[in-house]
């Protein structure tokens, strides 16, 4: 079943088109990789989706059920969550009450009985390294980074949206990272993640989607989309640019 | 060019300014040409200080709630430099001084105006700055309340709660225009805002200054990189918003004399243009300024005065319901930069 | 935990709180506090005080700095002026229609405010206070203008004793609801959109319905101090409505510590009795009570954001001294 359907999903910002008749769909129990060069529209199609920045044009479907439009905190609700390609949760809480929002709002009232304790699982799940009472402001990117996928995952999503989890990373966190990525696709959780390391694409991913300028060029398995000339010519014109610019 | 013409009608923007020129056409054929004498005279000042106001929340990010004070101290240098003139005038009349007089004391206050702007900058935000940008917009926003506060009960302490104001700048008869008396100080005071506002345009536009500044509205960072002074910039972008403010409150010490809060009224009228306009968008504060001169003017006119509080914040509250980005939303941002 | 601990932790006070409480409460009978004039400056500062923890309920909280607050303020002064003199109303009874009033409109504002973000916002419960105000000197036949509604007094004495220990009162009662609030799972959900809005959204938090709750709230609180302000001065006029009494709550709220309800409260009694004193002693500079408002303000901002309470958390609010660590917390929770 699908879990995620776009159809002709638009998003224009005054006259910039940044997603551009967008047609996807996520199958229950994937992870699917979304691709693209810098600026291509990733993370504004994830808005579009998600209901942060509404889409111009274009419907959504949620597990069937149009979602087109809906605010962000519905569609948490309906089982949706995400994380932030710059992450940046609650600067004067701790740890622990930061998953405790999600945890508190993102289930329906009464689902989780001992908040703190479902929080403390969510953080333990994510291998979170500090002490639950640090305070947010005190973390680096790549602990910011953790604890946002601690509470993304806290209002215990059906779907998870992944904005650049792993940029930044070390090897070996590249490692860590890839396996609590796994550890939540087995606890049930369909992934559509964001992704520029192709290490993580390759070792992770079902199926890709690839856009660039807003449109999608490439979609299907992910060995087939990485051969995909199209899917090259995108990436090695940006860095072509990119070296001229320099 | 006609396609483009009537979508162009068709946006808010464009619905707005051809119904605020049907509404002045209407007033002035019902009461009178001095309706759009009125509108554009106190239209070119509110402009002057709208523009400052986006000025500083384009470039430098700061809502200010300290703007009308520079409004009021250019009040204050106009007085003090053109009252000793005026004595001196007085015991010997020279024509040629008569005639420079007011300029001398406008000037004084747009350089009085951008000294405080500067010094601001360097004394107050650029310290904040350096001790963190976190919660900017909120804490620079309180830090000019402050300001405020510090301004107006200074201008209490030491001048004194009493009415500093001049009969006129320029003596001689009105100026008639069609069938209208314009006094002088008005005709004058609606040349120089147009003026102000055809030179901030062209500099804004051409000069080096001018595109950095709007560089660095666009995108700090980036302006960084490329090498643009951002501390110089941001003293001269405060030192020109504020000088323009000061520019405002001289022009018009003949309307209003200068006192503490005088620039309580400029402040909120320069904050309805811009919110109403759409925030940081330098353009629309220039044609917003006129818009609500008018509806300031057509208020008091059918209304009656005191009304002006009411009227116009009633309809900038409806337009915001509709229209939470401001009238002219994107469509005339960035204009500045085609 | 005994009884007594109990009880405290169910107000949100410590035994500092009590002993502040209980100091105020005593004062108008110690010298030279039992003076007509200083029990007037110590109203002053307690309603102050009161203002500054409802204002801060929004302002450090949802992160809104709701720029109207004493027009709302006064329109809840007024509608219960108004009710007791054209109608004859009493004003026990008055003070809650105000107060319900000034929610009403704090619940429009909400409203209207909703799209807009943190600064925008307060611009525009700004405009609001200035169009009220605009409403109250030109409804003359109703508020009598700037000329002054002359309002029955709450009670039959000249003495302002018993003001005193309502207004103090009424600051308890505002800071024990407040407390409670942002206590409980909404006081998160309001942190939360004032800390990251969009983060707070894809949380699951409708921002829309917290921010209305808090304004309503927070402005009901207004109108009913408003309400007391109208019947203890005895005089309104539209000047109870200015911009610049917002500033003053505004002021004392963000010096005494944003976001810690208390902050504000125990800086107003030193701040506005000094304040006072600096008017009063040097009337022939005037404004020089404000000016050291200002300059206080923004040293605040620059130098030290997070105000008194943040100072106190900081540096004093956790000594080794088991005795001053419980007269300053509490009893610790174990339950
Ligand atoms: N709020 C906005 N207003 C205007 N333009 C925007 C806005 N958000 C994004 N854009 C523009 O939309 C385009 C797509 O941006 P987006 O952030 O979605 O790219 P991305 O694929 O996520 O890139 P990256 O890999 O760098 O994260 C960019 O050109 C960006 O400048
Ligand atoms: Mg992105």
């Amino acid at each position: 079943m699908n879990i995620l359907e776009t159809k002709q999903l638009t998003k224009r910002f005054g006259g910039l088109v940044a997603v551009n008749e967008v047609s996807m769909h996520v199958e229950e129990g994937e992870i699917v990789g979304l691709i693209g060069p810098n600026g291509a529209g990733k993370t504004t199609l994830l808005n579009a989706i998600a209901g942060l920045n509404p889409p111009t044009s274009g419907r959504v479907f949620l597990a069937g059920k149009e979602t087109t439009g809906l605010p962000p905190d519905r569609m948490c609700r309906l089982g949706l969550s995400r994380t932030f390609q710059i992450p940046n949760p609650f600067p004067k809480m701790t740890v622990l009450e930061t998953v405790n929002c999600a945890t508190i709002f993102g289930n329906r009232k009464g689902a989780v009985s001992d908040v703190a304790a479902h929080s403390r699982k969510m953080l333990a799940f994510v291998e979170f390294p500090m002490p639950a009472d640090t305070v947010s402001e005190q973390l680096n990117t790549v602990q910011l980074k953790r604890l946002d996928l601690a509470r993304a995952l806290a209002s215990k999503p059906r779907l998870l949206f992944l904005d650049e989890v792993a940029s930044g990373l070390s090897e070996g966190e590249l490692t860590d990272i890839m396996a609590v990525i796994r550890k939540i696709r087995e606890s049930g959780v369909t992934i559509l993640m964001v992704e520029h390391i192709m290490q993580l694409i390759m070792n992770l991913c079902d199926r890709l989607v690839c856009i660039q300028f807003g449109t999608k060029i490439a979609e299907g398995p992910t060995q087939e989309v990485a051969r995909d000339p199209k899917v090259t010519e995108a990436y090695l014109g940006a860095e072509a640019d990119q070296c001229t610019a320099e | 060019m006609s396609d483009r013409f009537i979508r162009w009608c068709r946006s808010a923007a464009g619905v707005t300014i051809l119904l605020s020129i049907l509404l002045a056409v209407i007033a002035t054929i019902d009461r009178g040409p001095y309706i759009l004498v009125n509108t554009a005279i106190t239209g070119g000042m509110l402009a002057l200080v709208a523009v400052g106001l986006a000025l500083l929340l384009g470039v430098m990010n700061v809502a200010s709630f300290v703007h009308g004070e520079y409004f009021m101290i250019g009040t204050l240098v106009a007085y003090y430099v053109f009252t000793p003139l005026q004595n001196f005038l007085n015991t010997n009349p020279s024509p040629l001084l008569a005639m420079v007089a007011p300029l001398i004391a406008i000037l004084a206050a747009a350089v009085a105006g951008a000294a405080a702007g500067a010094l601001t900058e360097i004394m107050v935000f650029a310290p904040m700055r350096r001790r963190s940008r976190e919660n900017w917009v909120m804490n620079s926003f309180l830090l000019t309340v402050g300001l405020a506060v510090l301004l107006i009960n200074g201008h209490l302490l030491i001048f004194g709660a009493d009415f500093k104001g001049i009969v006129r700048y320029w003596a001689g008869a009105p100026v008639t225009i069609m069938d209208v008396f314009i006094s002088r100080d008005r005709l004058f005071a609606f040349l120089l805002s147009i003026i102000v506002i055809l030179a901030f345009w062209v500099f804004m536009k051409t000069t080096r200054t001018g595109r950095a500044i709007r560089a660095v509205s666009q995108d700090e960072t980036g302006s960084l990189m490329v090498g643009i002074n951002l501390s110089a910039i941001l003293i001269f972008t405060m030192a020109l918003g504020c000088s323009l403010a000061a520019v405002a409150g001289a022009s018009l010490l003949f309307l209003y004399p200068s006192y503490p809060t005088v620039g309580l009224e400029a402040l909120y009228m320069a904050w309805f243009i811009v919110i109403l306009v759409g925030l940081g968008n330098i353009i629309g504060a220039l044609t917003g300024g006129f818009m609500v001169a008018l509806l300031k003017v057509l208020t008091v006119e059918y209304i009656g005065s005191g009304w002006d509080f009411v009227v116009p914040t009633a309809l900038i509250i409806l337009v915001l319901i509709f229209k939470p980005s401001g009238i002219f939303g994107s469509e005339v941002r960035g204009v500045l930069d085609q | 935990m005994n009884a007594f601990d109990k009880l405290l932790r169910q107000l949100n006070l410590t035994p500092a709180g009590v002993l502040g409480l209980a100091v105020l409460a005593v004062l108008p009978f110690i010298p030279p506090f039992n003076q007509e004039y200083l029990i007037r400056w110590l109203i002053a500062a307690a309603l102050i005080a009161a203002g500054a923890i409802a204002f801060d309920f929004t302002a450090g909280f949802i992160n809104i700095v709701n720029f109207g607050f004493y027009a709302i303020l006064g329109l809840g002064g007024y509608t219960s002026a108004i009710l007791s003199v054209n109608v004859g109303l009493t004003p026990w009874i008055g003070v809650f229609i105000g107060a319900a009033a000034a929610g009403v409109l704090g619940f429009l504002t909400g409203l209207l405010t909703l799209r807009l973000r943190g600064i925008f916002a307060a611009v525009m419960a700004w405009f609001v206070g200035l169009a009220l105000m605009g409403l109250a000197t030109k409804m003359v036949w109703l508020t009598r203008g700037p000329l002054g509604l002359r309002t029955p007094r709450l009670f039959d004495t000249a003495s302002n004793i018993p003001y005193y220990y309502l207004i103090l009162l009424l600051m308890l009662v505002t800071y024990i609801i407040c407390s409670r609030v942002v206590a409980s799972k909404v006081g998160i959900a309001f942190k939360a959109i004032g800390q990251n809005m969009d983060a707070a959204k894809t949380s699951g938090i409708n921002p829309t319905y917290y921010r209305i709750i808090n304004f309503t709230l927070s402005c009901t609180l207004a109108g009913l101090l408003g309400g007391f302000y109208a019947h203890y001065y005895g005089i309104l006029t539209p000047d109870i409505m200015h911009t610049s009494k917002t500033v003053e709550v505004l002021a004392v709220a963000y010096i005494g510590g944003r976001g810690s309800l208390w902050g504000g409260a125990a800086i107003a009694f030193p701040f506005i009795l000094a304040m006072e004193l600096v008017r009063s002693g040097l009337s022939n500079l005037p404004g020089l009570n404000l000016i050291l408002y200002g300059l206080l303000l923004i040293l605040v901002m620059i130098y030290y954001p997070g105000g008194f309470a943040k100072f106190f958390d900081a540096y004093i609010r956790h000594p080794k001294n088991r005795a001053l660590n419980y007269f300053l917390n509490g009893a610790s929770v174990r339950t």
